[in-house]
C-alpha cells in the first residue's frame, strides 16, 4: 500500500486488478460486443444481397465471426477461472460472493439505498462493491456460463453427432430444453440479457467513477484503485 | 319396442343385439351396434364415433395463418382437404384474394386427392367386402385372362401367365399360414358372390393399385413438397413459378409441369382401364344386393367445389355441384348458405359434448366444443368397458349436424345426385352410362352399390379435371402471369380487430366447411363440420337418425356373427372417424 | 407348409437377376453406412427368412403415417406386406372386424412371445380414463398394454407415437401421451415426422428384418441413420443462407430464384430429419424444394413452438405470449430508460450537493 500526497487531499492507491485480469476484461468485453452484434445478425439477417450465391458469403462470415468470438470468450473465461485460483483475492471476488454473511447482505442493502438516493454517502471499497459483486456473479458469471453451454450445444448441431461439442453439450442440452428450437430461443434471449448487463455495467462504472469515493474506470486500465478520502475501506475482508 | 323416427325409419330394439367394435378398414375408430330380428334383418342401428382429439379446442388463441397445418392433421387420409378449407376460411375472413395460378394449383391438388383417395378406398378399404382373395386360388388363370380382356381390353397386364404368377404368389402367401391382413376374414361366408376368376382379377388389381397409388400423389409432392400433409399458404400457394428465369430449376418449371402431366395421364389410364371396369364387373355380380340406400333417396347435401376462376365461390363457378335435396324431391335443388345461422346447426343431445341448452342447435360461428363423456342408464358394462351402448342417451364423439333440421347424406353419391338433379351434363352422362351397362333403373343409385359406383365415376371425372387445370395453369403462365401468392394482408397488423369467415370444399367423403372467428389477430373460435360428421351423426334432439344408421336399416345378414353386410354398407361411405370428431 | 416367399423371391419375380440382387445388397449396405462384408449376410437374410409378425395399432391419430407407409417407392408397401413382414393386425386395412379382429391381438401375443414387433401409430389419451380413444368398448391404452406385453420391440411411428403431436398440443384436452410414457419396459424405436418419410419407414422395417437387429438410436430414441442431421445441414438452399440471400416475402423474386427460406420461418436449422437428403415420395421433392419452410414436423412439441412463420419459439410466461426479441427489446428499453432517468437524477443531485458544499 502506498500513500500519495497531493495538495491538501490525502489519496491512497492500492493495486487491485492484476495484469492478466485486466487483459481478460478487455478481451472479454471485445468478444461479447462481437457476439452481440453478430448474434443479432444471425437471428435477423441483413437484406438479401444480389448476384450469385457463390459470389457471397455474408452470413457465413457473420457466423464465423460469432463462432470465433465465442471460442475466444470461452478460452479467455477458462483462463480467467484459472486466474481466480492463482491471482490475488480480488480475482476471486465475482466467483465467490460471501452469500453466507449477514453483514455482507447488509452492505448490499446499503449499496441499494445509495443507488436509490436514499443515503447521502456511498461506502468505500478496494474491490467491487457488494452490489456489483452480486450483479456480476449472477448476471455475468451464470449468464456467460449459460451462453457458453447453449452456444456450444448449438455449435455441436452444426459440427455433427461425432463432434466433441455435440457429445459434451448438444447431446444433453437439447433434450433438457425439449428441442433445438428452444435452445436457440433461450440463447437468443441471452443476447438481451447481455445488452442489459453491459448497459447497466458501463453506466454504473462511469457513475461510480464520478460519484463514489474511489477510482473505477482507470482501475480497469492501470490496475490501481485510488481513493478520494483517507477513511478506512468497508470491504468484507480488508 | 318400436320407435318411429321423424325422418321415416322404424326402429325395433327387441331383437338380438350385435356389436362390431372395432369397425375396421376405415380411418379412425368406430363402433356399430345393430338389432337383428329372427330373420337376421337389421331393425335398429347405432353408430358411435369412438375417438376425440380436441382440435377445435387446441386451435383457440393460435395464429390463423397456422390453422391449415393443425386442421390438416385432422386427417391423413383426406390429407390437405382440411388445409385447403382452412386457408379458404381465413382468406374469407380477411378478404384475401388469391392469384389465378394458386387457384389452378389448389384445384389440381384437391382433384389429385379425390383420385387417390377414391382409388385406395375402392381397392384397399372396400374391395374385401365383395372380393374373396382366398377363392382366387381356385381360379383358372386362362379364364381370368379372358375375363380381363373382356372387361378391359386396353389394360396391358392381362396374360394368363401374369395371372398365374400372381396366383402362385398368393398361394404361397396363404399356404405360409401367415395371412397378414387377410387373417380371420369371412372367406366362407355365403355373402361373397364373385366367381374365382373375378376374385383373382380383383385381387391382382388390389396389388396393382397399391403399387400405382404411390405415383398419383407425387403431383402434390411437386406443389406441396410432401405427401401426406403437403404445404399450403394463406393468400395462395407456397411454390413459386419460374419457367425460364435464373433459378427456374428450383421452382415450378417445365420439368415439374411435365411430371404432373405424365402422372395425370397415367392416372386417367389406370382409372379407366382398371378401376371403372372392375367396379362394373363386381357390381354386375351383386346387382341384386340393393340394400344400404338409407338417406340417399331422401336428403342429400353438397357445398360444391373446384372454382373454375379464382375467388368466385358462387355455385355457377364451381365445377363440382352445390345444393340440397330434401324428402327425395329431385325436382327441387335448394340453395345452401353456410353463413345463415338457421341452415347449418350442430346438435349434441346424443353426443359426448355439453351445450348450455341442448334442445337447441348451434351455428358453427357460435359453436361450442366441450367434451362430456358418459354412458346412458340402459348401457351394459361400465364406463371403461362398454358392452352395449344406450342410444337413448349420449353415445358418440360425433356431433349431429343438421341442414334446416334435416339429417343429410353427403359424399360422392350426394354430389352425383345433386348434379344429376341439376342436369349437370358430365355427371348425367356418366350415370347413364353405368345404369345402361348394368341394366338397372335410376333408383338403383340409392344403395350401397350406388355410393360405391358414384365414387368411381367421380374418380374418373376428377382425373380428367386435373388435366383441365394443368392446361389452364400453363395458359396463364404463357400469358405472362406467374404469380402464386398475394401477400397484401400477410402481416397481421393489416387485419381488422375482429373478423369471421367460412371456407368449404368437397372432400372425398363429402361436404366440408370450417368457420373461423378472429379477434386481435388470434383465433377466437374455430369450428369444423366434416363429411363424416354428417354421415356418422348420432340421433338429434328430435330423434332423426343419421346416414350410417339409416343405411343399415332393413339389411339382411347371412350370418349375424360375421358382419360382412354391415362392413359393406358402412364402407360404402368411406367413414373417416378422425375427421368426424376431430 | 410350403415355401415361404422371401424378399429375394419378390425381386426375382420382378425380373431381377441374382447378380443384380447381390449388387442391390451391397449398394444398400453401403447406403446404410455398413461395411461391404455385410452385404452377403444381408443377401442371406433376405433370401431365407420367414416373415416377422407385426401388430400395427392405431391410437389417437390421423392415419397419415399409414398413408405415408403405403406411398413408399422402394420397397413398395405391397412387397413389405406380402413378403417381408406379416402384418397380422392393422385396423386400417385388415379384413376382419370386431371380435375376429380383436382375437388376432390375443393370438399373436401368445403365439409369438418375444418375436413380434409392435408398430404404434398415434398415442393413448389418459384423461376420462382413456375413453377419448375406445377400442372394443375399452380404452385404447388397454389394447396397447396387452399388445406390448410380449413384443420384441416397439416402433413409434410418427410424431404422435414419438412425441404426442397435434392432439398433445396446448392445452392437450385429452391428455394424450407418447408411447414411451406408458410402456417403459420395451425397446422403443422412434420414427418421428408428421408423417415420417415413407422410404424411411420402410427402411427401418427392412433394416430390422435384414440385419436382425434394432437400429442404433440417438439419446432421444431415433435411428441415427436417418435422424442424426438437421434439414439445414444438407439443404440444397444452404449456399444462399451462407451468402445472405433470402426469400423476404412469398412469391418475391428471391422465392422464384429458390433462395433460403430462413426469414419465412424455416425450421430446417432446428429439425432433425432426412427430408433434405432422401426427399419425399420417391425423391420427388421436399417441403423446402416446393417453396415452404420446414415446419419442424419431426421435432418434439413442434406445434407449440410459436407460429410456423417465426423462427423462434414464443415464450409463455405470466399469462402473455411473446418472442425473445419482444421480451428483450422491452427489457432493454425499460433498463435503458431507467439508466437515463437515474443518470439525470444523479447529475441533479450532484449539482445540488456541490452547490451546497461550495
Ligand atoms: C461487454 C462488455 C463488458 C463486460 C461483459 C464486462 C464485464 C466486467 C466484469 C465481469 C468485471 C469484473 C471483473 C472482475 O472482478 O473479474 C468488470 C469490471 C469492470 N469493468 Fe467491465 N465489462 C464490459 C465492458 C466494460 C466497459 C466498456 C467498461 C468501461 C467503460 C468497463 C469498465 C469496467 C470497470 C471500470 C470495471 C472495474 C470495476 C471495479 O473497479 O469495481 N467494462 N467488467
Ligand atoms: C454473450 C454471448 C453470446 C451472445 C449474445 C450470443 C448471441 C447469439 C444470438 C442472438 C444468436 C442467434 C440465435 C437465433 O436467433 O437463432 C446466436 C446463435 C449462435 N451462437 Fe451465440 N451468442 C453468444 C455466445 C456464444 C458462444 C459462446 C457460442 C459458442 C461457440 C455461440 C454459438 C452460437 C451458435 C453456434 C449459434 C447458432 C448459429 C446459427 O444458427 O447459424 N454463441 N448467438
Ligand atoms: N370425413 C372426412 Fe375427411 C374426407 N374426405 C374430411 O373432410 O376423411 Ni379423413
Ligand atoms: S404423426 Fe402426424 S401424420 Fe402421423 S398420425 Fe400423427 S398427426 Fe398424423
Ligand atoms: S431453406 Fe431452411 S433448411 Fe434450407 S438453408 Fe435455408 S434455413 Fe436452412
Ligand atoms: S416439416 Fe417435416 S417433412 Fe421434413 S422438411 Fe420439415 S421435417
Ligand atoms: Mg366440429
Amino acid at each position: 500500500m502506498t500513500t500519495k500526497s497531493a495538495g491538501t487531499h490525502v489519496e491512497q492507491a492500492i493495486y487491485v486488478y492484476e495484469g492478466p485480469l485486466r487483459l481478460w476484461h478487455w478481451i472479454n468485453a471485445f468478444a461479447i460486443i462481437t457476439l452481440v452484434v453478430t448474434g443479432y445478425f444471425i437471428a435477423s439477417p441483413l437484406p438479401t444481397v444480389a448476384g450469385e450465391a457463390s459470389d457471397h458469403f455474408l452470413l457465413g462470415y457473420i457466423r464465423f465471426a460469432h463462432f470465433a468470438a465465442g471460442y475466444v470468450l470461452i478460452a479467455a473465461f477458462l483462463l480467467r477461472v484459472y486466474w481466480a485460483f492463482v491471482g490475488n483475492e480480488h480475482a476471486r471476488q465475482i466467483f465467490l460472493p460471501p452469500v453466507a454473511s449477514r453483514h455482507w447482505w447488509g452492505e448490499v442493502w446499503h449499496e441499494i439505498k445509495w443507488y436509490a438516493f436514499a443515503t447521502r454517502e456511498p461506502k468505500k471499497y478496494i474491490g467491487h462493491n457488494p452490489l456489483a459483486t452480486l450483479a456480476m456473479h449472477i448476471l455475468f458469471i451464470w449468464g456467460i456460463v449459460f451462453m457458453m453451454i447453449t452456444g456450444l450445444a448449438l455449435y455441436g448441431e452444426g459440427a455433427g453427432m461425432g463432434s466433441w461439442q455435440y457429445q459434451w453439450f448438444s447431446s444433453w442440452v437439447i433434450p433438457l430444453f425439449g428441442n433445438s428450437q428452444w435452445v436457440h430461443t433461450y440463447h437468443h434471449l441471452g443476447l438481451w440479457l447481455f445488452i442489459v448487463f453491459v448497459t447497466v455495467h458501463i453506466y454504473a462504472a462511469v457513475r461510480e467513477d464520478i460519484m463514489s469515493r474511489q477510482s473505477i474506470l482507470s482501475t480497469m486500465i492501470s490496475g490501481w484503485r485510488t481513493f478520494k478520502d483517507a477513511r478506512p475501506a468497508d470491504d468484507e475482508h480488508s | 319396442m318400436t320407435i318411429q323416427t321423424p325422418n321415416g325409419f322404424t326402429l325395433d330394439t327387441s331383437g338380438k343385439r350385435i356389436v362390431v367394435d372395432p369397425v375396421t378398414r376405415i380411418e379412425g375408430h368406430m363402433r356399430c351396434e345393430v338389432n337383428v330380428d329372427s330373420e337376421n334383418i337389421i331393425r335398429n342401428a347405432v353408430s358411435t364415433g369412438t375417438m376425440w382429439r380436441g382440435l377445435e379446442v387446441i386451435l383457440k388463441g393460435r395464429d390463423p395463418r397456422d390453422a391449415w397445418a393443425f386442421t390438416q392433421r385432422i386427417c391423413g387420409v383426406c390429407t390437405g382437404t382440411h388445409a385447403l378449407t382452412s386457408v379458404r376460411c381465413v382468406e374469407d375472413a380477411l378478404g384475401i384474394k388469391i392469384p389465378e395460378n394458386a387457384n389452378s394449383i389448389r384445384n389440381i391438388m384437391q382433384l389429385c386427392l379425390q383420385v387417390h383417395d377414391h382409388l385406395v378406398h375402392f381397392y384397399h378399404l372396400h374391395a374385401l367386402d365383395w372380393v374373396n382373395p382366398v377363392s382366387a386360388l381356385k381360379a383358372d388363370p386362362k379364364a381370368t385372362s379372358e375375363l380381363q380382356q373382356k372387361v378391359s381390353p386396353a389394360h396391358p397386364k392381362s396374360s394368363p401367365g401374369y395371372f398365374r404368377d400372381v396366383q402362385n404368389r398368393l398361394k404361397r402367401f396363404v399356404e405360409s399360414g401367415q395371412l397378414g391382413p387377410f387373417k380371420n376374414g369371412y372367406w366362407d361366408n355365403p355373402a361373397y358372390l364373385l366367381p374365382p376368376e373375378a376374385n383373382l382379377m380383383a385381387t391382382t388389381h388390389y396389388l396393382e393399385a397399391l403399387d400405382f397409388q404411390t405415383t398419383i400423389m407425387r403431383i402434390r409432392t411437386i406443389f406441396g413438397g410432401k405427401d401426406p400433409h403437403p404445404n399450403w399458404l394463406v393468400g395462395g400457394v407456397p411454390c413459386a413459378i419460374n419457367v425460364d428465369g435464373v433459378g427456374a430449376v428450383g421452382a415450378i418449371n417445365m420439368e415439374r409441369l411435365n411430371m404432373v402431366r405424365s402422372i395425370i395421364d397415367q392416372s386417367i389410364r389406370f382409372v379407366e382401364d382398371v378401376y371403372i371396369p372392375d367396379l362394373l364387373a363386381v357390381a354386375s355380380f351383386y346387382k341384386g344386393w340393393l340394400y344400404g340406400g338409407g338417406l340417399s333417396s331422401k336428403n342429400v347435401l353438397s357445398y360444391g367445389d373446384i372454382p373454375d376462376n379464382a375467388n368466385d365461390y358462387s355455385a355457377a363457378n364451381l365445377l363440382s355441384p352445390r345444393g340440397a335435396i330434401i324428402n327425395g324431391n329431385l325436382k327441387e335443388v335448394h340453395d345452401v348458405d353456410l353463413r345463415n345461422p338457421e341452415e347449418i346447426q350442430e346438435f349434441v343431445p346424443h353426443s359426448w359434448y355439453k351445450y348450455a341448452d341442448e334442445k337447441k342447435g348451434l351455428h358453427p360461428w357460435d359453436g361450442v366444443t366441450q367434451p362430456a363423456y358418459g354412458l346412458g342408464p340402459n348401457a351394459k358394462g361400465s364406463k371403461t368397458n362398454i358392452v352395449e351402448i344406450d342410444e337413448s342417451a349420449k353415445y358418440s364423439w360425433i356431433k349431429a349436424p343438421r341442414w334446416k333440421g334435416n339429417a343429410m347424406e353427403v359424399g360422392p353419391l350426394a354430389r352425383y345426385i345433386v348434379g344429376y338433379a341439376q342436369g349437370n351434363k358430365e355427371i348425367t352422362e356418366q350415370i347413364n352410362f353405368v345404369l345402361k351397362t348394368l341394366d338397372v333403373p335410376v333408383t338403383a343409385l340409392f344403395s350401397t352399390l350406388g355410393r360405391t359406383a358414384a365414387r368411381g365415376l367421380e374418380c374418373q371425372w376428377a382425373a380428367h379435371k386435373m388435366s383441365y387445370f394443368l392446361d389452364k395453369l400453363i395458359a396463364t403462365i404463357k400469358a405472362g402471369d406467374s404469380s402464386t401468392a398475394n401477400v397484401d394482408n400477410w402481416d397481421p397488423s393489416t387485419w381488422p380487430k375482429e373478423a369471421k369467415g367460412v371456407g368449404f370444399t368437397e372432400a372425398p367423403r363429402g361436404a366440408l366447411a370450417h368457420w373461423i372467428r378472429i379477434k386481435d389477430t388470434k383465433i377466437e373460435n374455430y369450428q369444423c363440420v366434416v363429411p363424416t360428421t354428417w354421415n356418422g351423426s348420432p340421433r338429434d334432439n328430435e330423434g332423426n337418425i343419421g346416414a350410417f344408421e339409416a343405411s343399415l336399416m332393413n339389411t339382411k345378414m347371412e350370418r349375424p356373427e360375421e358382419p360382412v353386410e354391415i362392413l359393406r354398407t358402412l364402407h360404402s361411405f368411406d367413414p373417416c372417424l378422425a375427421c368426424s370428431t376431430h | 407348409m410350403t415355401e415361404i416367399e422371401t424378399f429375394y423371391d419378390v425381386l426375382r419375380r420382378q425380373g431381377i437377376s441374382r447378380r443384380s440382387f447381390l449388387k442391390f445388397c451391397s449398394l444398400t449396405a453401403a447406403s446404410l453406412g455398413l461395411a461391404p462384408e455385410l452385404a452377403p449376410q444381408m443377401a442371406y437374410a433376405l433370401e431365407t427368412k420367414p416373415r416377422t409378425p407385426v401388430l400395427w395399432l392405431h391410437g389417437l391419430e390421423c392415419t397419415c403415417c399409414s398413408e405415408a407407409f403405403i406411398r413408399s417407392a422402394h420397397p413398395l408397401a405391397s412387397d413389405v406386406i406380402l413378403s417381408m413382414i406379416s402384418l397380422d393386425y392393422d385396423d386400417t386395412i385388415m379384413a376382419a372386424a370386431g371380435h375376429q379382429a380383436e382375437a388376432i391381438v390375443d393370438e399373436i401375443v401368445e403365439k409369438y412371445k418375444g418375436n413380434y414387433i409392435l408398430a404404434c401409430e398415434g398415442n393413448p389419451p389418459l384423461n376420462e380414463d382413456g375413453m377419448y380413444c375406445i377400442i372394443g368398448g375399452k380404452p385404447y391404452l388397454d389394447q396397447l398394454k396387452k399388445a406390448a406385453s410380449n413384443c420384441k420391440a416397439i416402433i413409434s411411428w410418427g410424431s404422435c407415437a414419438s412425441w404426442g403431436c397435434v392432439q398433445a398440443a396446448r392445452p392437450n384436452p385429452t391428455q394424450a401421451v407418447p408411447i414411451h410414457k406408458v410402456i417403459r419396459d420395451k425397446p422403443i424405436i422412434k420414427v418421428p415426422g408428421c408423417p415420417p418419410i415413407p422410404e424411411v419407414m420402410t427402411a427401418v422395417i427392412t433394416y430390422i428384418a435384414t440385419f436382425e437387429k434394432l437400429p442404433e438410436l440417438d439419446r432421444q430414441g431415433r435411428p441415427k441413420m436417418f435422424y442424426s442431421q438437421r434439414i439445414h445441414d444438407k439443404c440444397y438452399r444452404r449456399p444462399h443462407f451462407d451468402a445472405g440471400q433470402f426469400v423476404e416475402a412469398w412469391d418475391d423474386d428471391s422465392a422464384r430464384k429458390g433462395y433460403c427460406l430462413y426469414k419465412m420461418g424455416c425450421k430446417g436449422p432446428t429439425t432433425y430429419n432426412a427430408c433434405s437428403t432422401t426427399r419425399w415420395n420417391g425423391g420427388v421433392s421436399f417441403p423446402i424444394q416446393s417453396g415452404h419452410g420446414c415446419i419442424g414436423c419431426s421435432e418434439d412439441g413442434f406445434w407449440d413452438n410459436g407460429g410456423f412463420y417465426n423462427r423462434l419459439t414464443n415464450i409463455h410466461q405470466f399469462g402473455i405470449e411473446a418472442n425473445a426479441d419482444d421480451i428483450g427489446k422491452t427489457a432493454a428499453g425499460v433498463v435503458g430508460a431507467a439508466v437515463a432517468a437515474h443518470a439525470a437524477v444523479s447529475a441533479l443531485k450532484r449539482a445540488r450537493d456541490k452547490g451546497g458544499n461550495a
